[in-house]
Formats: C-alpha cells, structure tokens, sequence
C-alpha cells in the first residue's frame, strides 16, 4: 500500500475530490454526489476515482437496492479508507488549511 | 443495468466510452456511468456528462494500458482494482503530445514554403485575382426629373395669450372720425333743412372675434395695440371698399391684423342710419389686440 501511495499524483482537482469527502468521512458519495460538492468535470473526476481507489484511498460497492423498486438504477458508492483519510489529512495539514477555496 | 433512454446521445457516449475501457472495467463503468447520467437533468448537462466520460474512458484507458495490471475482481465490486496509477515516463502526457503536434505543423509550414510550394500557392493567388478591365462607361442619361417637394406645413405651438377683447360693440363705444359736418351757412334762404337723426354704424352681430385675427407673429413679438380702421359700409353691412388704417398702432404686424378683421367683418357691420333709415356710410372705430390677465 506504501509503495502505491507514492504513486497517487496529488493535482488539484485530486484535492477537490478529496475535500468532497473530506465534509463528513464517514459518508457514501457516488460519482454524482461528488461532482456536486467539488464541481470537477466527469472526464476528470472519475480516473481520480479510478486511481484513488487502485491506491487504496477508496472503497467502492455497489449501492444495495432493488432497481426495479428504488425507480433507478444502482449507483457505485465511494468512501475513504482509514488509510486515505489519514493520507488526504495529512495532505491538508501540509497545506496548511483545511478546505480548498 | 441498462438505462432505459437508450436513444439518448448521452448514453450512447457513455456506453461507448465505456466499451473502450479495459475490459475488466467497461461493464462497471458502463452501469457507474449510466447511473450517475439518470440523476442528471437537461439536455446540455447530460451531454456534458456523456462527453466527460467519454474523455475519462480515453484516460482511463491510457492509464491501465500504462499501468501495471493487476488480478481485479470488478465483479464483486467489494475489492479495490489494482490499478496502479503511475503514468509510465516513457509515454506522452497531453502537455508533451500537444506541443509535439504544434513542433509538427510549423515543420510542415517551413517545410512547404522551403520546397517551393508556397511559391505556386503565391504564384496562384495573382492569376486568381487577375481579372479584365471592366467597361464602366454607361450611357449618359439624364437622371428623371425629381418629383415636386412637399413642404409640410410647420406646426408652431404658441402659448395662448390671454387677449382682452377691446371690440366695441355698442355704438357708444367707437369712435368715429367722421367727416366735418356740413354746416349749411345760413343764407337768405329761409327754408332750413328738418334736423337729421344720425347714427353711425359699427361691428354688429356676427362680427368675428378679435382674438381670431391677433396675428402669430404680433403674439410672439408680444406687440400690442390699438389700431383705427375706416370703412365704407352699405345698408346691408357689407364693406364697399378696402378698410383704411386712419391711425397706426406703431406695429405693422397690429395693423394687418386689424385690416384683416376689418375685411372679414363683411356682412357684419352695423349700418349708419339717419331717422332711422340705413345708409351707405364711411366710419372709423378701433381695434385692440393686447394680451389678457
């Protein structure tokens, strides 16, 4: 996992989408909700979540619900680790702020 | 789950992008996507969004085929693909490929005019635009003739004055110039003539208002005055010669106006009776024009 951490490359729309979910850590956010709280592009948010992911910073499932009842299709949830809550907190911290303006 | 706007532009951008991922993830980014795509609402948002993963699904695609793979189990989804994010340094970012594509254009450039071909293309452009002497000579005509101008009439709003009406219609109020009575010398005829009864005449019923004849141009110049005019009237009030300014107001414009009311008043004055009888007489009265309080 160590190895695979160097390898995140840290951009600024990385940091947006970590600051999405960087509001409340605990939460579940698809592609959707995230787009929404850090207003990146699809082109750009979704290798980002590619490659958090691959990095070990997100878990990712499938949202359990029936299709058929819930009127929609199942969405892929995304969440931190405690690995990539540590690491994205760190990264913060060095920032020496809290939210990105 | 396949989304059911399967017509839609967007969804086809997005299952397409999709297929061209790596084929361990074209299935879940395909429902990922087309999920996240049904939250969205409007035509242009969705297309955006079509498009976005359209370019995610080139990126992705660059990357995995860059990366290391390792064994993933996209289909249970609970486990992290394996994908290692680090760009091989031996491939092109955009930055490098877009300046490399810039590089080759110029090369083409100077490379085109180097050779010679820029010289045909400037040799081309001279014979293109060569063209012939075009005879501009035309026949000389006369233009037709213009049509008659119209003046329109110019509206000129003047405030209304407040004019006092200065015509006197009771015959004590006009003085009369008349002519010096004749006073029969008495002679050594014993027979005097009976006393005659003389009224002079005047503007009578009908006769038209002052204020109607005040002229604009006294109005604007704020002239005033009273003017005497003489008339010769017959027995029915008709004028039977010019009207005569016997005294200026010292306004020629005043004057004008005074004749001017003085011929429309035809037919309207009040005829000089002697014993009562109407005659054929010539009398002067006044005219004012001056503003009202």
């Amino acid at each position: 996992m160590g190895k695979r951490d160097r390898d995140v490359r840290i951009s600024l729309q990385t940091l947006r989408a970590l600051e999405a979910f960087l509001e409340n850590p605990a939460d579940e956010l698809s592609g959707a909700d995230v787009q929404k709280r850090s207003g990146l592009a699809s082109g750009t948010l979704y290798p980002i979540l590619l490659r958090l992911e691959s990095a070990g910073w997100f878990l990712s499932r499938w949202e359990n619900i029936d299709p058929a009842t819930a009127g929609r299709p199942r969405r892929r949830l995304y969440r931190l680790t405690t690995n990539g809550l540590t690491r994205a907190s760190e990264i913060f911290a060095s920032l020496g702020r809290g939210v990105l303006a | 789950m396949r989304h059911r706007e399967s017509g839609d532009i967007a969804c086809w951008l997005v299952r397409h992008a999709a297929h061209h991922s790596p084929s361990d993830l074209a299935s879940r980014l395909e429902e990922e996507w087309l999920a996240d795509l049904s939250a969205r609402r409007g035509v242009a948002s969705r297309l955006r969004f079509g498009l976005g993963c359209w370019w995610a699904g080139r990126i992705i695609a660059h990357e995995h085929g860059a990366a290391c793979a390792a064994p993933v189990s996209a289909a249970s989804g609970h486990r992290l693909l394996l994908l290692n994010v680090h760009l091989d340094p031996s491939r092109w970012s955009r930055t490098t490929a877009v300046v490399i594509a810039v590089i080759c254009i110029h090369a083409v450039l100077v490379y085109a005019f180097v050779t010679g071909l820029a010289q045909r293309v400037v040799a081309f452009i001279p014979t293109a635009l060569d063209g012939g002497i075009i005879d501009v000579t035309r026949p000389h005509e006369p233009p037709p003739p213009l049509p008659p101008p119209r003046f329109a009439q110019p509206r000129v709003d003047v405030p209304a004055p407040v004019l006092t009406v200065n015509v006197q219609d009771a015959p004590t109020a006009i003085h009369v110039v008349s002519p010096p009575q004749h006073q029969p010398t008495v002679s050594a005829v014993p027979a005097a003539p009976p006393p005659v009864t003389r009224v002079l005449g005047g503007p009578g019923a009908g006769f038209p208002n002052t204020d109607d004849y005040y002229p604009p141009a006294a109005r604007r110049l704020g002239e005033a005055g009273t003017t005497v005019v003489q008339v010769c009237v017959d027995t029915g009030g008709r004028l039977t010669a010019a009207p005569l300014v016997v005294r200026s107001s010292g306004h020629a414009n005043i004057d004008a106006g005074s004749l001017n009311l003085a011929r429309a008043g035809s037919g309207h004055y009040r005829p000089t009776t002697e014993n009562g009888r109407p005659v054929s007489s010539c009398y002067a009265y006044r005219v004012t024009f001056r503003f009202k309080d």
